[in-house]
């Protein structure tokens, strides 16, 4: 059965947090809960970023997600 | 005053082209940035390799796409463009602009940034080149509250969608590409600002065959306006371009001196089908033959004009990569209508069948073009519930393209083959 939609964030949350690279792909995200479709998986995702709990890190081709204050920061580096 | 020593910049200079080196030059003198682009693009020169960082963590709040983050990594030498991101704009349908709103944003952009623009990145959009993080919030709240503009799309969203001029100001176009490219935009606001998808997406709209912007080599879905029914010809004006009244192409190619028009010669015997003949003076088409590659029509257009039923052929998966070689895209739709009264809705259902399987299905950093050709363009149709038509094949006469499921064959793959080819021959 597909997790609700806050149990999906927090376990968005908790792979950006403690998987080893970083900055992930969406579909990295897609285990979190095989019984979601993509397009869930996504906008829980990007609700992470508007609550500032995650942030997007872009090439300018593809783009990633990353829990705050783990993605690469060029700008700090 | 040049704060830079940049003698193979300067070199670029010479010559009867405009050069943009003069353009920075003369934008240095507003904006002191423009030397350390100059004197950074000399050190690439000389190094031969660039110094620009691309990527990172920098964008307007809400969104994920319109700016890249572009960095120097010889900061102390380039301070001026430490920072240098590159801002997108989304262009008007079929970049019809006003002066005064290019005015508007020149202004804007010389205070925010660098001044450098570049009209247009090959997506389409209004490209704004350099600027510091601190600036991107104040340039996205002034575009978009005192100008009403928005941003264009990058990473892996939804890129800006583009169109041709369409029926704004050409007879052929099949399709209002203007109201399908703004209804799209409007749509897929989301899908535009956010990322969305394994990697990017472009959508490029062509009113016809002749494919103005190149929709079919340069996006993952391209919607190209096409026609039906018959091509209609008008006899007497045949007549006129074959008696020499009017002018073959518009006369496009009238700078010189190319003879009488020959019909057989510029026309007939370069339809790529051979579906075009003469019976006494009036011209014939067969139709069912007509490949759509509008050169007859563009060669005569007072006399021959697109079809009246019209709509548009989807193809999918065009793509340039650097390693892999560019492909362009498939037919996949031969013909759908193309409705602003219902919202184009047949070109919706199209397009959010593709993302539902490619967001499934496509791996990381691969664009649909390269999904379909690694799981098949038989996969990929089934999936689009699209019958195989013979021009989906290379070799239709040799290649055995029809596969047949379990549960079409009599018996299915458990019958006794033996028994079968006694009652058949071998």
């Amino acid at each position: 059965m597909a997790l609700s939609n806050d149990e999906l964030k927090a376990a968005i949350l908790e792979k950006a947090m403690k998987a080893p690279k970083p900055q992930l792909y969406i579909k990295d995200f897609y285990e979190c809960d095989p019984d979601t479709k993509p397009r869930a998986i996504k906008n829980a995702a990007n609700d992470l970023v508007k609550e500032g709990k995650m942030t997007f890190w872009s090439s300018g081709s593809t783009t990633m997600y990353a829990a705050k204050g783990r993605a690469k920061d060029e700008e700090n580096r | 005053m040049p704060k830079h020593d940049t003698p193979m910049m300067d070199d670029l200079e010479k010559g009867p082209w405009p050069s943009f080196v003069t353009d920075l030059k003369r934008q240095a003198a507003k904006n002191d940035q423009c030397w350390d682009i100059l004197g950074q693009l000399e050190l690439s020169f000389k190094d031969r390799i660039t110094h620009w960082k691309h990527g990172g963590i920098v964008g307007v709040f809400g969104y994920g796409g319109g700016i890249v983050g572009r960095y120097s990594d010889v900061p102390t030498r380039f301070p001026g463009v430490a920072h240098f991101h590159t801002v997108r704009l989304n262009q008007p349908s079929s970049k019809f602009y006003k002066t005064d709103i290019l005015r508007k944003v020149c202004d804007l952009w010389e205070r925010r940034g660098s001044g450098m623009t570049n009209m247009h990145g090959s997506t389409g959009d209004l490209v704004l080149l350099g600027t510091k993080t601190d600036q991107l919030e104040p340039l996205f709240w002034e575009l978009t509250h005192d100008l009403n503009w928005d941003l264009g799309g990058s990473g892996s969203n939804l890129r800006t969608p583009s169109c041709c001029l369409g029926k704004a100001r050409c007879q052929h176009s099949c399709i209002d590409t203007q109201a399908l490219c703004h209804h799209l935009t409007m749509h897929y606001q989301d899908e535009i600002h956010r990322p969305a998808f394994p990697y990017k997406f472009k959508f490029k709209f062509s009113g016809c065959p002749n494919d103005c912007v190149a929709a079919i080599a340069r996006s993952d879905f391209a919607v190209i306006g096409t026609w039906k029914d018959d091509i209609r010809i008008d006899q007497a004006a045949v007549k006129g371009y074959v008696n020499g009244e009017f002018a073959a192409n518009g006369g496009a190619h009238s700078g010189k001196d190319w003879g009488k028009f020959n019909i057989k010669k510029e026309v007939l015997d370069l339809c790529p089908t051979n579906c075009m003949w003469m019976e006494g003076d009036e011209l014939k088409i067969d139709n069912s033959n007509c490949t759509r590659c509008m050169h007859c029509i563009n060669v005569m257009p007072r006399a021959l004009r697109v079809g009246a039923d019209q709509g548009a052929t989807i193809c999918v998966g065009a793509k340039a990569p650097i390693l892999d070689g560019a492909q362009f895209a498939t037919m996949t739709v031969p013909f759908v209508k193309v409705d602003p009264e219902n919202e184009f809705e047949e070109v919706i259902e199209i397009i959010e069948k593709i993302w539902d399987w490619w967001m499934e299905v496509g791996k990381n950093r691969e664009r649909v073009g390269e999904t379909i050709q690694r799981v098949g363009l038989p996969t990929f149709l089934k999936v689009m519930e699209v019958d195989i038509l013979p021009q989906h094949i290379r070799e239709p006469r040799s290649n055995p393209y029809v596969f047949w499921a379990e549960e079409e064959v009599e018996g299915g793959w458990e019958r006794d083959v033996r028994e079968f080819r006694k009652r058949n021959a071998q």
